[in-house]
């Protein structure tokens, strides 16, 4: 079973603004849970103006309770201990002559129980003059100069999909993809009833509760993400680069105060934390 | 900035990220943007960074999540 979640919706900052946004988004006061950022690929295309970029972020996250209640013992074995952080892969294209940027983010870990693959097109509208080759000016103010006549358009797709109980899906991972490429997703699915119609029906219930779950999680996380992107581009506007690495620091202070806080509270009452801070939260995606 | 996930690697980071966010900003933003200048710098960054995700055992799952893009493009085209 798949779903997927999509939306659309609009900043009130110029194509440029936006793009220089997105590599500058994590920390921000909505996104403290991410621990790292790392850029482990990036090129220029010259002949096409194109830049692509594959980021790794690492953020704290926990699979949430309700997901937890449903899945066996069997399958998480000492997950409490290592679900605390989750690595989130992104790949992004910027193509500034055309003006619009694609990107993607997904999880890394817990495929299994929960993948999350989540795509976003963000483009100047239509009718918009290139901003790119008349412009010679130095510093960011003129990038965002033109957020008073033109916004950014955006839309974003949220695919989720629970393979829970293909279970081979968790340890033969390499073995599943060659068995994927020879027959389809399809087959797989309709292969089920044959073990026993309980069985199926109730591994197809967890793998919908859980992608509901996700659904739901993925809806306040798109919300989250374009705050913190509003923040950015706020941060942008008021002060140009300086003000929004200045904004960054800040939160990272935040983000490690709150952490040490945590940690504090966590040490005195630990018996088994089931407690999350407010930023703390499975799905991968809140801030993008 | 933000912090890098290998702490050894955060002040070639810092140098990497201050020279893209410039060459970003002020040349491939407004299209005038001929060679990637920063490359030097990205070479000596990810150099430091590919040591911490061998060490990591992150190279493997980067792996398996290339082999699972390729799965899930094509559920995204069937779509489509």
């Amino acid at each position: 079973m798949v779903k997927v979640y999509e939306n659309s919706f609009s900043y009130d900052y110029s194509f440029p603004a936006v793009a220089l946004a997105y590599f500058l988004r994590y920390p921000n006061p909505y996104a403290t849970h991410v621990i790292s950022t790392d850029v482990i690929d990036r090129r220029f295309d010259a002949e096409t103006q194109r830049l692509y970029t594959t980021r790794l972020h690492l953020k704290k996250s926990k699979l949430p309770p309700a997901v937890l209640k449903l899945l066996p013992k069997s399958i998480l074995g000492n997950a409490n201990d290592d679900s605390s952080q989750s690595y989130i892969l992104e790949t992004s294209i910027v193509d500034v002559k055309e003006g619009w940027m694609e990107t993607e983010s997904r999880n890394l870990e817990w495929t299994g129980i929960l993948s999350v693959v989540e795509r976003q097109m963000y483009r100047r509208p239509l009718g918009i003059i290139e901003v790119g080759s008349r412009d010679t000016s130095s510093g960011t103010a003129s990038l965002i100069e033109h957020a008073k006549d033109t916004g950014t358009d955006v839309t974003a797709s949220v695919t989720l999909l629970s393979r829970l109980g293909q279970g081979r899906f968790l340890k033969q991972r390499s073995k599943v993809i060659e068995e994927a490429s020879s027959s389809s997703r399809v087959e797989e699915e309709e292969e089920q009833p044959k073990r026993g119609l309980f069985k199926s029906w109730s591994t197809a219930s967890i793998q919908g509760s859980i992608e509901l779950i996700g659904m739901r999680r993925t809806r306040e996380a798109l919300a989250k993400s374009k705050e913190g992107m509003n923040v950015v581009l706020d941060r942008l506007r008021q002060g140009g680069l300086v003000a929004v690495l200045e904004g960054m620091r800040r939160d990272r202070e935040a983000a490690f105060q709150e952490g040490g806080l945590l940690r504090n509270a966590l040490s005195k009452g630990r018996a088994d934390s089931d407690e999350e801070s407010p930023t703390v939260s499975f799905d991968p995606f809140d801030n993008e | 900035m933000s912090a890098s996930l290998a702490p050894e690697c955060n002040e070639v980071k810092e140098r990497y990220d201050s020279c893209f966010l410039k060459w970003y900003s002020e040349k491939f933003l407004r299209g005038n943007a001929s060679t990637d200048e920063c490359e030097p710098l990205f070479k000596e960054y990810r150099s430091c960074l590919s040591r911490a995700l061998k060490d990591k055992g992150i190279e493997n799952m980067l792996e398996e999540a290339r082999q699972d893009m390729k799965e899930n493009d094509t559920h995204h085209l069937r779509r489509s």
